[in-house]
């Protein structure tokens, strides 16, 4: 057995010597319609651009199989003047038991330019046994950009009887406007707070939970409508700043959470979830 | 003899030691009472929709909510939003600032926030001499405990308490818990205001964050709740 890591020397040492990387930055722009202008993808992640005849979408596809200690990936994408850029995942991203010490680094950097919109609707993260993430999800928008996002996460498969014992989530999004910094979150777990979890204030013992968000000037006109949407789980709308409204849900495992969100995100859309969704 | 010798002495160190500590409590426990003027009384932070969701029913479901909401919500974060204004240049504190209000959760959270520190500000200013203006409260509370040498040490766990207690008094109201039995559970927070206030201490805002996803749901609840006595 090797050494226990006790140092943060010990764990700079670890981290300068990643298991995977990948990165992608692709920028969209409008053309009569929104089309691709720049794309570079290297090591795991890549990209699929498959023909919807609707929008344009761009499926991130992590070829290493799921994200662990040491791994490093990000994704830098912007939508341009007067585009409509739609991201989302092949699969639901996997977080899988990292070393002692070693954590998993993922970064994701938005940016909408003025009128254009762009949909981040990545697919669930499954966080296992001993993950260790680090996730950062920072967006800039324009004065008259839209923005819609999710992010669900899912402790362990509940299906299979899997148990999060030890874990080590840091998970941050932050959103700019013109500059100005709009509404910001952070969900931090880690094997201290995951007894915690079972408290009514926390999660009342859920394996599944999401945050959505959608910016825009007419974000107010879909308070009523997603309240009407959330009534079945333990899940809430807010307009939490004049133009953006926040939709938070909590369920038992991702199959109840996907029967909510689901209408709720086709709503902020005005039109269906990308296929990867569903297939 | 030597008996008494060493009594002297110890009474004369302590006293040197605790002046200046016993002026800052004072100045702490003014700011942080029920009575100054920040309105702290019609907050519940979204307790008031935990009560009507029957999440909090009695002194021991109030224990564990309020706990969690120390630990893992609002109460850490405000520390940490306290310390960070408190080791601040005004420079930095616009940043604080804004940092404290995008972290608001939802619309009466943001509300709660604001005008609890329009409040401290405007009140600080004509009582102490504390020249601020338009801070979130923690910011608020941690930049006046700086300006007027307050240190730092006293007044996270002294602000944490006065979270705790605020919200045990609306406990008191809609739960409702005996007045006996809610001071009986602030008491035994009062524990955990002063470890999360060590915790705290020295964190930045890259620390910022929690798992009181529910809480936040309560929150956002209790804006079409159908009756109400707080305005979160």
């Amino acid at each position: 057995m090797g050494a226990a890591i006790t140092s943060a020397a010990d764990i700079t040492v670890a981290e300068t010597q990643p298991r995977a990387r990948g990165e992608v930055m692709l920028s969209a722009h409008h053309d009569g319609r929104t089309r691709l202008r720049d794309l570079r993808q290297s090591g795991c992640m890549k990209v699929l651009f498959p023909n919807t005849g609707r929008d344009f979408q761009a499926v991130l596809l992590n070829s290493s199989g799921g994200v662990t200690g040491g791994d490093r990936l990000s994704v830098a994408a912007r939508a341009q003047a007067g585009s409509h850029l739609t991201l989302t995942s092949q699969a639901a991203e996997r977080i899988y038991a990292a070393q002692p010490g070693h954590l998993g680094r993922v970064t994701n950097r938005l940016t909408v330019d003025a009128g254009a919109r762009l949909d981040w609707l990545p697919q669930e993260t499954i966080l296992f046994d001993s993950a260790a993430l680090e996730r950062l999800l920072e967006v800039d928008l324009a004065e008259t950009a839209r923005f819609l996002m999710v992010e669900a996460l899912v402790l362990g498969r509940a299906a299979m009887g899997e148990q999060v014992k030890t874990l080590h989530l840091d998970d941050r999004v932050s959103l700019r406007r013109g500059g100005r910094l709009l509404w910001a979150d952070a969900t931090r777990l880690d094997s201290a707070s995951l007894p915690a979890l079972s408290g009514r204030a926390t999660l009342n013992g859920a394996g599944a939970m999401a945050l959505a968000a959608y910016a825009g000037p007419d974000a107010e006109a879909y308070l009523e409508p997603l309240r009407a949407l959330t009534d079945a789980l333990p899940a809430a709308v807010s307009l939490a700043r004049p133009d953006l409204v926040v939709l938070r849900a909590v369920a038992a495992d991702s199959y109840v959470l996907r029967k909510t969100l689901i209408p709720a995100l086709e709503l902020l859309r005005g039109s269906k979830l990308p296929r990867t969704w569903t297939i | 003899m030597a008996m008494n010798m060493i009594t002297a002495k110890t009474i004369t160190t302590t006293t040197i030691m605790t002046m200046p500590d016993t002026a800052a409590l004072l100045t702490l426990m003014q700011w942080l009472s029920p009575a100054y003027p920040v309105g702290a009384f019609s907050y519940s932070h979204g307790l008031e929709w935990a009560v009507e969701a029957g999440d909090v029913t009695n002194a021991g479901s109030f224990a564990t909510w309020i706990g969690d909401i120390l630990q893992h919500g609002a109460g850490r974060n405000d520390a940490i939003l306290l310390a960070s204004a408190y080791r601040a240049t005004l420079d930095e504190m616009a940043d604080i600032d804004a940092t404290a209000r995008a972290f608001a959760a939802s619309r009466e959270r943001l509300m709660e926030t604001q005008f609890q520190g329009d409040a401290f500000c405007r009140t600080v200013a004509a009582t102490h001499g504390a020249a601020l203006n338009g801070l979130c409260y923690p910011v608020a509370v941690g930049a006046a405990a700086r300006l007027l040498d307050v240190p730092l040490a006293q007044t996270l766990p002294m602000y944490l308490h006065g979270f705790a207690a605020n919200l045990t008094s609306a406990a008191i109201r809609l739960v409702p818990l005996g007045q006996t039995e809610g001071q009986s559970t602030l008491a035994g927070l009062a524990p955990l205001c002063q470890t999360i206030a060590m915790q705290t201490a020295g964190q930045t805002l890259d620390d910022l964050g929690g798992c009181c996803i529910l809480g936040d749901i309560a929150a956002m609840k209790h804006e079409t709740q159908y009756t109400r006595l707080f305005r979160s």
